[in-house]
């Protein structure tokens, strides 16, 4: 049920669908060259060909592992410049040299280039120096709530709901002596009741922080939990191997604690899929059931869960069909 | 049980409850012969001692997160008679399952507020010590619930068709009566069913309600997923 391999989908289509036949064609061109004399090494221009848009997507792969808005989409600009550079100066060597002719596309892209940094002029750059230390510090400030809530969570654990236990006991202990004494047994079962009430209170106020089992053993395992305890029936497929920042599994975990509780609320004997999966430096979660949809994104549950997500610079989506389903889909950023 | 005495060691890093749960036990003649604080001192007391049954908390040091859990774990793995009873102050499914998943000897999981209910809680001590099970409420519930694991179907193989709908309809939480009237048979022949299906799982021994809860729980850990 819990598979761990993350993103090797990807890299086999890409060997797949594009490598292998690459390499495949390459080696027949060679052939068919060799086989007709080897004169004009002409199958460079083929691989050539190919190298063009294996190197864009490289370009593009790069770009956007920087950090989103301007500063992507000048890195974007600037690799795919670089790119075209290279082909024109690729074609210019293959070509047999001569008169240095990419030397005017450079200036023209360098060009370009110059020109999308001036626009990002002083007040512009300021400003976006400005959203980046607001990102960095809210990023800080939510990283110190969610280990603050944990040192409560254990806080209580350790102290408050120890020591009631103990007291319960104890309670419990002194009963059994009272036997002969019934209505002093009484009071003392009445007292123990009380302790075991006010444990039963704690629990469920540190549950509601953060389920131990999350910090324990992660999202996935933290979600197999989940699914146990729905009395819909629930898939889990995990695919992560690694642990992601307390702040952001804590926001996937009540992600799908409350899709959950939406499914068993109001798609009754429906089932649901979990899946979460990795996506570069993205956790991608998805909660699909089978129910008779109608979601309302502007509930109550589901608008508290955006702006948990969003305050991770994440996104939440809900897709609801009448009579095939609910989907909610959310995908938070990591670094 | 039998009538020997029953050796019991702790591991609990926290003291107040720890020297409670001993002076409450010898209250009840049950031994601790010895007693940790953590993960690796479960180790040692348990091959030092050979100890019927360890009682242990999930939250540990050093880690402070399973380490009990997993300690026990590596306890059974080592002495595969060894009974185990977790206390924690949180149900959690997965560590439930883990346990039982652990072997065949007795497993125990409960919060640890049962120990105030003392002669439960002892006769759960000495019912896992001899080989039984002893689930909280809590537990049960949440695995009750537990539809979405897979599980082998070898113990179910073994029942006939008759007593695998008897097992159903337990499951459902229907009385021996509303059985007989669902399958229209006599009550003496459900009550047949009954026992033939609890020897058959080879489910341990208890009063009538346990026996039916573990039936439900082994029945769902089995068919989940369906």
């Amino acid at each position: 049920m819990t598979r761990s391999t993350p993103n090797s989908g990807a890299g086999s289509v890409v060997q797949r669908t594009v490598l292998v036949p690459s390499a495949v064609l390459l080696t027949t061109l060679v052939v068919i060259w060799a086989a007709t004399g080897a004169g004009y090494f002409w199958p460079m221009w083929a691989a050539l060909g190919l190298a063009i848009p294996a190197g864009l997507w490289l370009a593009i792969r790069w770009a956007r592992l920087q950090p989103r808005g301007a500063s992507r989409r000048y890195a974007m600009q600037a690799s795919i410049s670089l790119v075209l550079v290279l082909t024109d100066v690729l074609v210019w060597a293959m070509s047999g040299g001569g008169y240095f002719w990419p030397i005017f596309p450079f200036i023209g892209l360098a060009g370009a280039l110059a020109v999308h940094r001036a626009f990002l002029r002083p007040g512009q750059r300021s400003l976006q120096l400005r959203v980046d230390e607001l990102a960095r510090t809210r990023s800080g400030v939510l990283d110190v709530q969610a280990s603050e809530l944990r040192r409560i969570e254990r806080d209580l654990h350790d102290g408050a709901q120890a020591r009631l236990v103990a007291l319960s006991m104890q309670l419990g202990r002194a009963e059994e002596r009272l036997a002969d004494q019934p209505e002093t047994a009484a009071l003392v079962r009445q007292a123990r009741e009380e302790a075991t009430a006010a444990i039963r209170e704690l629990r469920d106020l540190a549950r509601g922080i953060a389920p131990p089992v999350l910090a324990d053993r992660g999202l996935v395992a933290a979600v197999e939990s989940l699914a146990s305890r729905s009395t819909a029936n629930v898939e889990v497929v995990g695919e992560i191997d690694q642990r992601l920042p307390p702040v952001v599994e804590i926001a996937a975990y009540f992600v799908v604690a409350e899709s959950l509780t939406n499914v068993v609320k109001h798609a009754p004997g429906a089932s649901a899929r979990v899946t979460l999966s990795l996506d570069g430096a993205m956790l991608v979660v998805e909660v699909a059931d089978n129910g008779p949809g109608g979601a309302d994104p502007a509930g109550g549950g589901l608008t508290g869960l955006k702006q948990r997500v969003e305050a991770l610079d994440g996104r939440l989506e809900i897709h609801t069909v009448a009579n095939e389903g609910t989907v909610v889909w959310a995908v938070l950023p990591f670094e | 049980m039998g009538s020997a005495a029953v050796r019991v060691v702790i591991v609990e890093d926290q003291a107040l409850l720890r020297e409670g749960i001993v002076a409450l036990l010898a209250e009840n003649g049950i031994e601790v012969v010895a007693q940790a604080e953590d993960g690796p001192g479960l180790q040692r007391i348990v091959d030092g001692h050979r100890p019927d049954l360890a009682i242990c908390d999930v939250r540990l040091p050093p880690t402070f997160t399973d380490e009990g859990i997993r300690a026990a774990l590596e306890a059974r793995r080592r002495h595969p008679e060894l009974a185990v009873l977790v206390l924690s102050q949180y149900v959690e499914p997965v560590y439930t399952g883990e346990l039982l998943a652990s072997g065949e000897s007795g497993v125990g999981y409960l919060l640890k507020e049962r120990v105030s209910e003392v002669r439960t809680f002892v006769e759960s001590v000495k019912r896992v010590a001899g080989g039984g099970t002893a689930l909280d409420r809590e537990v049960v519930s949440a695995l009750i619930a537990d539809r979405g694991r897979s599980g082998s179907d070898a113990e179910l193989g073994a029942l006939t068709a008759r007593e695998r709908e008897t097992l159903e309809l337990i499951a459902q939480g229907r009385t021996n009566a509303a059985i007989a009237r669902e399958m229209v048979v006599t009550l003496g022949a459900v009550e047949k069913h009954v026992t033939n299906i609890f020897a058959k799982l080879d489910l341990p021994a208890g009063d009538d309600d346990h026996r039916r809860v573990l039936a439900v729980l082994t029945y769902l850990r089995a068919t989940g997923g369906k």
